[in-house]
């Protein structure tokens, strides 16, 4: 047997395209779709201005509990009658919530898309909110935090963004809530919430065969009964840099694992180097090929995996790594990856890295935006940040045209391996003496 | 209702060696799917030997005979590419997807690794990965809540001896034995050509992939005796329940029923997937309904049912529910128990039924609205059922469900006496 030792090289490189965007004002709304011919599902998304950063400080979680509420009965109808009849579609609602936005949204065959579309805005727009239901509905949110905080991640996710951004602020805090802030939200706080900002119409996204889709009736329907215009937004927020590596201590007694957190501000979405940037943390922690999985996972098996980028939203952002590793190579784990981490900001990157790293991101685009609701995830992108119909297109051309030095120099502006706090969810009584022996920074908690 | 769930071509061939070759063409985007079915799992593996397919699955990331340790992914990402591997304990599959230029590197790094792969294998690559593999076993299974459900179920499902009667996870023990030679020999036994389905769906032709899975698959020759695994398509009903009850360190108490059911692929089961999306998917759901809101006894986004599609023994249906604060572990199991029996004694309404049938319509054409799940269905259908254009046949099946099949079915595999209940409750905090 001889297997073919050359490598074959690529064949000719079909172009490049996004599906064609359409935008329409609708109803004192706005429309946006992206043409699929002949895709057999459609997704429609309404996009509402109510993320995470709308909630006041002290109601952390009242989108999440309004999102469960919407369900639990309509003007029009029961929980029980509204389940039927949208499962009956064969879709479900799926809520999103992040820091700039509130999404929810319906997958149906396509000619089922409008009764979707009216069962969507029905439990948006006039839900019931009957006081007993939405007390249970809290009561209901706030235990599954409860259960969901028993696992490793969410409380050294909550430690280390209280101490990048400052309990004080609302996006000090954990984007959910947490078990106690849902608990302690009043039933009033939810009618406000919707009423504030629930009835404002907002975008509906669209993604599917518009030959066979009509936009004005869908926006008519998602926007009927609604008001009021949009509401101006901060302004980029500046987070300090701390002046020291800090750990902070999350105990998890018996655990056999150490959850690890590391992360320091960074600069908003619409910065000029976000591509750069992008790239940057690609090569450093993006992709299985990185430099931390190789060397954590791959060369000293510490770890089933470990990941960094940096991530940003309208106005903050933050560079952070997370993985969980064997409780005994915890501190040595932590070394080594805050050792990548300055080779990184010290050294950048390489043309063979850089290579990988630009083609497989533009690659992605191609691959990953195949389904309807992949590409409303990408057009909800270019409404919350304002791009433009290309901008799919043209990040393509910008991620294949980053060199060395551009990415290298955002690596050097944007990682700070000296300023970052390391969170390491653990078991405290084994893994202390570790920790302050391997001289990383000062164990404030 | 559709004549098909699979309205796309399907062409097939079979190389001289035994490698079949299924090739779905569409050219609405200009990537492709590759994906390599080999018909070995955990069901394969001997007793002292657990986890090993796995484990051997991670192996095929670190280099053959032309690729070097860690280049496969190199190339894979380095060419716009998403790539993984899972293990089951009917098969391994192989997947990457690929702006389509890049195909041929694709079917390369894929016939490196069938043919070639021994030679690259070294003690190293081993200790490596092995380390790898208890990290994985450490954070999906025993550092988190309920993580070991799957683990307690399956022994208490299958007896001693049967081959789905171990996870595919596998043991620590056995794993920290695992030597270099059982690794050579697993892949030399199962990772033949005549052992594999190799599926391309996307934008290419069928005569392009026949030409270049010839080029590259061709040379590497077939294995004669490929060793089955144990049969186990029969279980006796054991006539008694059983259960466990755990406690430990979790935040609240859940029960998980579990019964032996129809063999993936079979009618029955067919049935068994329309009977659990009527007990356990969303929020219009028998267990939703009567335990979530009805009773109110468990946590609303906790309650579910599904089957786990294995096609080599009768497979499992599993229902579990998380009990409400104040709510014991006994309240629950007999909550979740009289719904489960229902199934048997109140008719499934014609509500039901269409809801169940709506929402695995949009469940079938979500997972066929990518290159990729559509590869994987076809190298399923294929490896399991002998024709990959039987895929088209699973949603009219499920569309052709009634109600008293349902109920027949409930009647034969969910008998109370026969039942499995896994319970954990919270240990008293200090």
């Amino acid at each position: 047997m001889t297997l073919i030792a050359t490598r074959p090289g690529p064949g000719a490189a079909r172009p490049y395209r996004f599906p064609p965007v359409v935008r329409r004002a609708v109803a004192g709304g706005q429309v946006v779709a992206a043409h699929l011919p002949g895709q057999n599902l459609a997704v429609a998304l309404l996009l509402l201005d109510a993320g995470a950063e709308r909630e006041p400080l002290g109601k952390e979680g009242l989108g999440g509990v309004l999102a469960k509420a919407l369900e639990e009965g309509t003007a029009q109808r029961d929980a029980a009658a509204y389940a039927l009849a949208v499962e009956g579609l064969g879709t479900e609602l799926v809520t999103g919530l992040d820091w700039d936005s509130f999404q929810v949204s319906v997958q149906v065959p396509v000619d089922r898309l409008a009764a979707a579309v009216e069962l969507l805005a029905e439990a948006v727009r006039t839900p019931r909110l009957d006081p007993v239901d939405v007390a249970r509905v809290r009561d209901d949110e706030a235990t599954g935090l409860r259960m969901d905080w028993a696992n490793p991640g969410p409380r050294a996710d909550a430690a280390l963004r209280a101490d990048l951004f400052g309990g004080q602020n609302r996006w000090g805090r954990p984007m959910y809530g947490d078990p106690e802030s849902v608990a302690g939200l009043d039933v009033e706080d939810v009618r406000v919430f919707h009423s504030e900002w629930f009835i404002r119409p907002g975008t509906l996204i669209v993604a599917g065969d518009l030959d066979r889709l009509d936009l004005e009736a869908l926006g008519a329907a998602a926007f009927a009964g609604t008001g009021g215009g949009p509401v101006e937004r901060g302004g980029p927020v500046e987070a300090p840099l701390r002046s020291g590596r800090r750990i902070i201590l999350v105990d998890r007694p018996g655990s056999v694992q150490s959850t690890l957190r590391l992360g320091h501000p960074a600069p908003h979405r619409a910065h000029p180097d976000h591509v750069a940037m992008t790239l940057a943390g690609t090569v450093l922690g993006g992709a299985f090929t990185s430099r931390l999985n190789h060397l954590i996972r791959e060369v000293r098996g510490y770890t089933y995996g470990i990941r960094g980028d940096f991530a940003s939203s309208r106005r903050f952002g933050r560079f952070g790594v997370s993985s969980g590793v064997q409780t005994a190579v915890t501190a040595p784990a932590l070394v080594e990856a805050v050792g990548e981490i300055s080779r990184t900001r010290s050294g950048g990157v390489t043309e063979e890295e850089l290579a990988v790293a630009r083609s497989w991101r533009a690659g992605q685009l191609s691959v990953e935006l195949q389904t309807p609701r992949a590409i409303a995830s990408a057009l909800t992108t270019l409404v919350v940040h304002d791009l433009p119909d290309d901008y799919h297109a043209r990040l393509r051309e910008a991620l294949l045209a980053a060199d060395v030095d551009a990415v290298s120099a955002a690596a050097a502006t944007h990682l700070h391996p000296d300023s970052l706090t390391l969170v390491v969810e653990g078991d405290a009584a084994v893994i202390r003496d570790d920790l302050a022996a391997a001289d990383l920074g000062e164990i404030v908690s | 209702m559709p004549e098909s769930g699979y309205p796309w071509p399907i062409e097939t061939t079979r190389l001289d060696n035994g490698l079949r070759v299924v090739v779905s063409e569409d050219r609405t985007a200009p990537a492709v799917a590759v994906n390599l079915w080999y018909d070995v799992g955990s069901r394969h593996e001997p007793q002292g030997q657990t986890g090993f397919a796995h484990l051997f699955e991670h192996l095929m990331f670190e280099g053959s005979l032309n690729v070097a340790k860690t280049e496969h992914m190199k190339l894979i990402q380095g060419s716009g590419g998403s790539l993984n591997a899972t293990t089951n304990p009917d098969r391994t599959n192989y997947f990457e997807t690929v702006p389509a230029e890049h195909l041929e590197l694709a079917l390369w790094l894929e016939a490196d690794r069938m043919g070639g792969l021994v030679p690259a294998l070294t003690q190293e690559t081993l200790d490596n990965q092995r380390e790898v593999v208890k990290n994985e076993r450490r954070q999906r299974y025993e550092n988190v809540p309920y993580g070991d459900a799957w683990l307690r179920l399956l022994p208490l499902l299958y007896p001693p001896g049967h081959p789905y009667h171990h996870a595919t996870i596998g043991s620590m023990t056995d794993l920290n034995a695992a030597d270099l030679a059982t690794f050579q020999e697993f892949h030399r036994t199962y990772y033949a050509p005549n052992n594999a389905v190799l599926t391309v769906v996307g934008d290419a032709t069928a005569a392009e992939v026949f030409k270049l899975a010839e080029k590259y698959f061709g040379v590497i020759p077939p294995r004669a005796d490929i060793p089955a695994a144990p049969d186990g398509r029969t279980v006796p009903a054991t006539g008694r329940p059983a259960s466990e009850t755990v406690t430990t360190n979790v935040p609240a108490p859940r029960v998980y029923v579990a019964h032996r059911t129809h063999a993936f692929g079979s009618t029955g089961y067919d049935v068994l997937t329309v009977l659990a999306t009527v007990l356990g998917s969303g929020r219009g759901s028998r267990l939703y309904q009567r335990l979530a809101d009805g009773e109110r006894i468990a946590q609303p986004d906790l309650v579910g049912a599904y089957g786990v599609d294995l096609a080599h023994a009768p497979a499992p249906l599993i229902a579990t529910a998380t009990a409400r604060p104040g709510v014991d572990g006994e309240r629950l199991a007999a909550g979740l128990h009289a719904v489960v029996d229902e199934l048997t004694t109140v008719p499934v309404t014609a509500t039901e039924l269409d809801r169940a049938k709506s929402l695995l319509s949009t469940a079938w054409w979500r997972q066929m609205s990518t290159v990729d799940g559509r590869a994987d269905t076809l190298g399923r259908y294929a490896t399991q059922l002998g024709d990959p254009a039987k895929a088209g046949d699973r949603l009219p099946g499920w569309l052709a469900v009634t109600a008293e099949q349902i109920a027949e079915t409930a009647a034969e595999v969910l008998a109370a006496d026969d039942r499995v209940t896994l319970t954990y409750l919270a240990e008293e905090k200090p």
